[in-house]
């Protein structure tokens, strides 16, 4: 008896002190340095990355952490670290939202002087303004996404309709579409309306595209854009699945992917998805184009994206400024354009006759990459987010919604958010 | 004496354990709901201000509103099935532990993978409910999370599904300790089997189902895990709760002296309840 509890716990020990040295055997002088992202959907294309890294700086070993691959619950994750001034984060990635937050509390590192202004020019203006906060730089961009209309081109074709450019146009289209169709699986829209980000980034399109803005959504431009989405997206019989109050990316991808949707708004990446015969049903069949606007107004794509930041509590700033810098640099922002499908923040890719390859449909897309409209920037954005989310939902969610009334109590909220950040 | 001089030393593990684990959270959570604190503002005493603003804020209070109801209906409809399940169960002669393990498979799920089996239940295009209500009839299929009434019912069916199995153990044990002369003597006096439950079996397990009774309630209004897989509060914060609407506050947004002063609303409601519910036990205890 005695010796089997003595085993056990020498057993114990053992695997204790093992998990406790578990870390990667270092040669002298090696620094580690920790990076921290979204779980990927194609972890080898950062594996190559990360040796192509390693390979030309020797002496510097990355240890790659894989958070959620929600953003909100990324965030949550890096904020506890970095409130706590955990060192055990050097470099992480921030979604396009986060700069003005990470900045005014002092989470991110100021890299004026490493991020040259000269340097800075060969980005899209939307993503290093993005990162900058106070005429200070937070982080460097790394890819870029902005909303885009997906069409199926058999469908559009069998009916004689043009890619349609007002919202009202999409409907009619779309209408005529299903009706000829009858095929009770398909749906005119698909679109991410469920209560979260994505439901922020939908609305600024449509209410950009009105010549409205969020932060002011009393105002008769807001006020028709959602009556619009609610009435003529949202509830129009046929027009959009059932579940579309509940679908984020994935769910409505799917429903376009499979063939249930005419039209589709998403991010560049579905592009990839649509032309996979694992994932699509749709290979070939598939357009984009500028997302609609409403007559008088311009097309709006909400900017989204990612950038490399570096933690004031790195012990190893230098090491980690050279990992960013050489993630951002053209030939690994041309890897995960050609492997993954991301939009790179650098213009000049947008002519690399490798980038265009894999993705055709860039050329086209530029233009809108060059001028999507960023979500407000505040650092207390998830607050103003979160108030957004909510009128936003019960607006084109709720059949009866008195748009205005709601519209004007979350003025006042907004107000009062930006108010109490002020203090 | 001597227990007195040994007994201090002797408790002095469990009482550093109790002040570091449970005193010291609670008192440090009521503290900083005194304070402005968010990394943005920075940390400055306020006194009862977050409370002003919690009762003042309209988010908040719609969560405490979807909080009552939750947890009203579904202790009650899990009180009435756990019921019914342990009677049931309490005649079965042959395959008994078989039988009790899969009724209390529910409660051995944990919450989270419940609320995502649920979750796809519940799901508009491949939920298995509007297989069964529609069949092939795709454009009968309905959003049932889209809807603020189906939503509500869907996160109650989620929690009854799931905790029913432990009102229904513990009622099982209350009814195994019903003597069998009391409804063999009530039968001979010819009470039907309904008033042989009412007169003699109800009163005899009610201390067993005040006890069930008291831990479901203090479950009911603390849940968040169903709220956080199934619905995230939507559509329009009508299926959020209060300790859904604290983690919004303390996590996302950093609001940590405002998120700790609805942390604190929530130990409140909960330590009233519990302390009426246990108070009521006692009384009956000594009544009878």
């Amino acid at each position: 008896m005695t010796n089997r509890y003595g085993a056990l716990v020498v057993m114990t020990l053992a695997v204790v002190l093992c998990s406790c040295g578990g870390e990667r055997p270092q040669q002298e002088g090696t620094v580690v340095i920790s990076v921290l992202t979204w779980r990927p959907n194609s972890p080898q294309t950062w594996e190559q990355a990360i040796a192509r890294f390693e390979e030309g700086n020797p002496g510097i070993e990355v240890d790659l952490q894989t958070g959620p691959s929600s953003s909100t619950q990324l965030h949550d994750m890096l904020a506890q670290r970095l409130r706590n001034r955990d060192s055990s984060v050097d470099v992480f990635v921030m979604d396009v939202v986060w700069p003005p937050e990470f900045a005014a509390v002092g989470w991110a590192l100021p890299l004026d002087t490493l991020f040259e202004p000269g340097e800075r020019e060969l980005f899209f203006d939307g993503c290093v303004d993005a990162v900058t906060w106070e005429e200070s730089v937070y982080g460097v961009p790394f890819f870029l996404d902005a909303g885009v209309l997906y069409y199926r081109t058999d469908l559009l074709e069998r009916y004689g309709q043009d890619p349609p450019g007002t919202w009202s146009a999409m409907v009619r289209t779309a209408d005529s579409i299903v009706s000829g169709e009858a095929d009770p699986g398909l749906y005119g829209y698909s679109a991410q309306m469920a209560q979260y980000e994505g439901l922020v980034c939908d609305m600024l399109e449509l209410v950009g595209s009105a010549g409205g803005s969020l932060m002011r959504p009393e105002e008769p431009e807001a006020i028709r854009a959602l009556r619009f989405a609610r009435d003529s997206l949202v509830h129009l019989e046929g027009m959009s699945p059932p579940g579309i109050l509940i679908y984020k990316e994935q769910e409505s991808l799917e429903l376009f992917a499979s063939g249930g949707a005419v039209f589709h708004r998403n991010w560049p990446y579905a592009w990839a998805v649509c032309a996979d015969s694992a994932t699509s049903d749709v290979v070939g069949k598939i357009g984009i184009s500028v997302l609609p606007r409403f007559p008088g107004g311009e097309s709006v794509s909400a900017l989204g994206g990612w950038s490399f930041g570096v933690s004031p509590f790195s012990p190893h700033p230098e090491e980690s400024w050279r990992f960013v810098s050489f993630m951002t640099s053209p030939e690994i922002q041309r890897l995960f354009a050609v492997e993954v499908g991301k939009p790179p923040a650098r213009r000049s890719l947008y002519s690399d006759s490798a980038v265009l390859e894999a993705n055709p449909h860039f050329r086209r897309m530029a233009d809108v990459f060059e001028n999507a409209t960023p979500r407000p920037r505040s650092p207390v954005y998830p607050q103003i987010s979160h108030r957004l989310q909510s009128f936003l939902h019960e607006a084109v969610g709720d059949p009866e919604s008195d748009v205005p009334e709601m519209a004007a109590e979350a003025a006042e909220g907004l107000r009062e958010i930006l108010s109490r950040a002020e203090e | 004496m001597r227990a007195g001089r040994i007994g201090l030393p002797m408790m002095l593990p469990a009482l550093v354990f109790l002040c570091g684990f449970l005193v010291y959270p609670v008192l440090s959570t009521a503290i900083n709901s005194l304070y402005h604190d968010s990394p943005v503002t920075g940390r400055e005493y306020c006194g009862l201000d977050n409370y002003g603003r919690l009762l003042q804020d309209e988010q908040a209070l719609r969560t405490v509103e979807f909080t009552f109801i939750f947890a009203l209906s579904s202790v009650a409809l899990e009180m009435v099935a756990g019921v019914l399940i342990a009677l049931a169960i309490n005649r079965v002669i042959t395959g008994k532990g078989f039988i009790r393990a899969a009724v209390i498979l529910p409660w051995a799920v944990p919450t989270v993978v419940a609320a995502v089996m649920w979750k796809y239940v519940f799901n508009d295009q491949y939920g298995i409910l509007n297989y069964a209500l529609f069949g092939d009839s795709l454009e009968m299929y309905r959003a049932w999370l889209a809807r603020p009434v189906t939503a509500r019912l869907a996160i109650i069916a989620a929690d009854v599904w799931k905790a029913s199995s432990f009102v229904a153990l513990i009622a099982l044990a209350g009814l195994q300790s019903v003597p069998r002369e009391l409804l063999e003597a009530a039968r001979i006096d010819g009470a039907k089997a309904v008033k042989r439950f009412f007169f003699v079996t109800l009163p005899l397990i009610r201390p067993a189902l005040l006890v069930a009774l008291l831990f479901r309630v203090m479950d009911a209004f603390r849940v968040f895990d169903l709220v956080y897989v199934m619905t995230q509060g939507a559509p329009a914060e009508k299926t959020s709760v209060m300790q859904y609407f604290g983690y919004l506050k303390m996590f996302p947004e950093q609001q940590y002296g405002y998120g700790s002063a609805v942390s604190v609303l929530v130990f409140l409601v909960i330590a009233l309840l519990s302390v009426a519910l246990v108070r009521t036990m006692g009384r009956r205890a000594v009544a009878k």
